[in-house]
């Protein structure tokens, strides 16, 4: 199973991947051209601000059962065979919110896309970028994380990576060479002061 | 984005945001009337990016824009080969840059009234400062014997306004250093040389392909802050001195509150006082007096905001109804007939709040046209018809004023302000020595210059304000200027009966004295005036200001102006604490140069410490280390 992994500790909040998200989704596949189209393409993906100034990049999972499959009453959901990802078939789409209100992740929105004549507000989720992976490319969110927040691959893989890092701190001391990076101490620190301000206004 | 207005939930908002109950109840009135301010805007703005945030992004040329990973993988050099530390110093030295080049220009503008007014050109202006002309004059080996103070005066201007071009390598104002203080800039080689000099060659610096050691770039930093601290921002405290006067002690009133429910209220707002000094001149004007009546007003009501509201504060005792984040604040009140604006720290968007009520904005000056605002043009000529003109425009919009829409806090708070070095040592008697005696004798510890500006990120005043209690708890003397003074007064610090919250040994020189244990001592330029002062003490006892118990921080600093102030601070030799991180965390190199390494150059360095009770730890930790170094 392959998926997007979400490494939140390295999360900076530069939402690159939100700009490369609706850049993918527009009708011309460019920053200069996408920014002037009418329906303007938006982000799939959400970083948003949890305490703290800390940031987490929140997109679909592509839940297998799907929920939102599974309670979409026009079938509007489907499953891409190929990569395992959910889809909408925006055509079908009747703007119920059903789909929403099942999603665990509170991912969904609803806007206008270019694929639709009507002005009508469709389930327009994260895709996975089925497209880009049928040619062999990553997610474009992934492509565009410069820190490693965003991993794509197949999630026992990832995970392993994580379990392995965990394994070595509980055998050796901590700052033994892990897979992760650990976090340096310049972002630590810049993070400690950062939660003291944010203290300030609570 | 609140959606529906929920009055227990505006006002548990408004405590987050702010500390003071007045600026409290304004911005629960913001909520209520859907006003946006800087807040809402810094929470639309969440999340900011990373990389900015860091100093890591670089956007100077075209073959980027760059950013560092700053975990430690790839990318780890911008497409010209610039890593974490060059990209982290060059934008470092861009913001300190635009700081004293925004502090310079206002120093020259002031100088150019100067030297019309020494013409005969000005319209409204005088030299009233003429001792202050005099110490300049010997400074400037300018002949007095015999002479008008216009031609001194115009002979002084000119020679000062040399400095920013200047060919002799250095700038006079900085031979007020002590001596072993200069001694230390000469063998770092950061002596400035002339104003505008240091500034234009920084943005040569921050080119690609000119420096690629980040050492040698933020020496050229120190260098560049120095010509602000010791020469632009000097010279704008030292010919406003000349043109207005040298402020002397003066009681006055501060917070929204000083706005008035029945008068014509004009709020000057921005840094530089030339206008707003005509405006003060303006509303004497019987004609005008009687026009505010004939349109139903009781009268004209002046009062100042940010540094502009310190320069007619400190001179006039013109009340101040607020600092930076007041600025929305004041015109939610629904009394602003007119927000005249200078320049620096106005809202881009002001004419847009001004919108949701009947203010109308008056931009004054050809560098600053802020669309949206009625523009009227300073000119030195013509300053006291263009004053005259804004009051009118004012009263004429009195009866615009919708008395159903208006809400003023109930209560200004009293406050001292005028405590400019000359008065200091004034209320000391003359001389410095009861201060050195009093600090020898540890009943005052050290003095801390709080000073810089509002930040939304920060409870508004909760830095600056919390800061200076547990300062003079600690009998550390505390003298302020910019936001940070202006928080004070709100909270009733600036006043002699805050001696009470001092230690015993502050407490007892400021109730011998008459003094509050925070001192106003003005603008954000007056920052020089707190440099004078350290170099007169240093120069009584024969050693350099890095050497005293002295103090910087900077609890809520927003602007690139107070990177420069901080680091002519530090380069001064005195230790500064800032409350938010510069943009420098994401080189580990440049923090320990700023934070460490400094101490071996300047004897002084940063550091960041947000929790204002911390920082006084540090600030205290360090006047006694430097106690110590003096064998007290």
């Amino acid at each position: 199973m392959k998926t997007v992994f979400v490494r939140p500790e390295r999360c900076i909040g530069c939402r690159h991947c939100e700009v490369a998200c609706a850049i993918e989704h527009a009708e011309n596949k460019n920053l200069f051209d996408a920014i002037s189209e009418d329906p303007v393409s938006k982000p799939r993906i959400h970083v948003e601000v949890g305490i703290h100034y800390l940031t987490f990049p929140n997109r679909c999972r592509h839940c297998d059962p799907a929920p939102c499959m599974q309670v979409c009453p026009t079938e509007a959901l489907y499953r891409d065979t190929e990569t395992g990802s959910v889809a909408v078939d925006y055509a079908k789409c009747i703007g119920c919110a059903v789909c929403a209100m099942a999603c665990p992740f509170g991912i969904i929105q609803f806007d206008k896309v270019f694929q639709l004549d009507t002005s009508r507000e469709v389930n327009a989720k994260c895709d996975n970028c089925i497209e880009r992976q049928k040619e062999g490319l990553i997610p474009a969110c992934v492509e565009a994380c410069k820190t490693g927040a965003l991993e794509f691959g197949d999630a026992n893989e990832l995970i392993r990576v994580s379990r392995k890092d965990f394994t070595m701190r509980m055998i050796k001391s901590e700052g033994t060479d892990v897979e992760v990076p650990k976090i340096p101490a310049n972002i630590q620190a810049y993070r400690t002061i950062m939660k003291e301000i944010a203290k300030t206004c609570e | 984005m609140r959606k529906m207005y929920d009055a227990s939930e505006a006002k548990k908002v408004a405590a987050q945001r702010a500390l003071d109950p007045t600026d409290q109840e304004m911005i629960e009135k913001t909520i209520e009337d859907g006003v946006e301010t800087a807040w809402d805007r810094l929470e639309n703005q969440q999340p900011q990016c990373g990389f900015g945030q860091l100093g890591v992004c670089c956007n100077r040329c075209t073959m980027g824009p760059c950013r560092i990973e700053p975990f430690g993988s790839k990318p780890d050099r911008g497409v010209c080969g610039a890593n974490a530390d060059l990209i982290v110093a060059r934008n470092m030295l861009d913001d300190l840059s635009t700081g004293a080049a925004a502090h310079s220009d206002h120093g020259r503008e002031v100088l150019e009234v100067l030297l019309e007014t020494a013409e005969g050109k000005s319209q409204g202006y005088q030299i009233l400062g003429e001792e202050k002309l005099a110490t300049l004059a010997g400074e400037y080996s300018i002949e007095t014997e015999g002479r008008e103070k216009e031609a001194i005066a115009e002979e002084l201007a000119r020679a000062m306004l040399e400095e920013f071009g200047t060919l002799k390598n250095s700038i006079q104002l900085a031979e007020r250093a002590p001596e072993k203080t200069r001694g230390l800039w000469k063998a770092a080689g950061i002596y400035p040389r002339s104003v505008d000099r240091e500034i234009v060659e920084s943005m040569h610096r921050i080119h690609m392909g000119v420096g690629a050691d980040y050492t040698n770039i933020l020496l050229h930093g120190m260098r560049t802050s120095l010509s602000d601290g010791w020469g632009g921002s000097m010279m704008a405290t030292d010919a406003s001195d000349i043109l207005f006067g040298t402020p002397t002690p003066v009681t006055s009133w501060a917070n929204l509150g000083v706005l008035s429910k029945d008068q014509v209220n004009v709020v000057m707002h921005g840094h530089n006082p030339v206008l707003s000094e005509m405006i003060v001149k303006a509303v004497e004007d019987p004609e005008l007096k009687k026009y505010a009546e004939e349109q139903g007003a009781k009268g004209i009501n002046l009062v100042g905001m940010c540094c502009t509201g310190n320069e007619l504060l400190m001179r006039h005792g013109i009340p101040i109804a607020g600092n930076m984040l007041d600025q929305e604040l004041a015109i939610a009140t629904g009394a602003v007939e007119v927000m005249v604006i200078d320049y620096q720290c106005i809202f881009p968007s002001i004419t847009h709040t001004a919108a949701c009520y009947h203010t109308k904005v008056i931009a004054t000056s050809e560098k600053s046209k802020v669309q949206g605002a009625i523009y009227k043009e300073f000119h030195p000529e013509t300053g006291l018809d263009t004053a005259k003109e804004i009051v009118r425009l004012a009263i004429d919009n009195f009866p615009n004023r919708n008395p159903d829409r208006v809400k003023i806090p109930a209560k200004p708070i009293k406050m001292m302000a005028g405590f400019s070095e000359e008065a200091i040592k004034g209320a000391l008697g003359g001389s410095y020595k009861p201060l050195i005696d009093a600090i020898v004798a540890g009943s005052i510890k050290g003095v801390v210059g709080i000073v810089g500006c509002n930040n939304p990120k920060i409870k508004h005043d909760y830095g600056h304000v919390t800061l200076a209690k547990e300062l003079i708890k600690r009998n550390i003397l505390v003298v302020e200027t910019g936001c940070a003074a202006i928080a004070s007064g709100k909270a009733g610090l600036l006043l002699p009966e805050a001696a009470d919250m001092a230690g015993d040994g502050l407490k007892s020189v400021c109730n011998a004295l008459g003094i509050p244990p925070v001192l106003h001592m003005g603008s954000c330029v007056d920052c020089s005036r707190i440099l004078v002062l350290a170099a007169h003490i240093a120069d009584e006892l024969g050693v350099g200001i890095e050497d005293l118990p002295l103090g910087g921080a900077a609890p809520e600093w927003y602007s690139q102006k107070a990177v420069s102030i901080g680091t002519y601070f530090v380069s001064s030799g005195v230790y500064t604490v800032l409350g938010i991180p510069p943009k420098i965390f994401g080189s580990p190199n440049v923090v320990e140069l700023l934070t460490v390494t400094l101490k071996d150059v300047v004897n002084a360095s940063f550091a960041v410490e947000p929790d204002p009770v911390k920082a006084a730890d540090l600030l205290e930790t360090e006047i006694e280390r430097k106690r110590t170094a003096l064998g007290i």
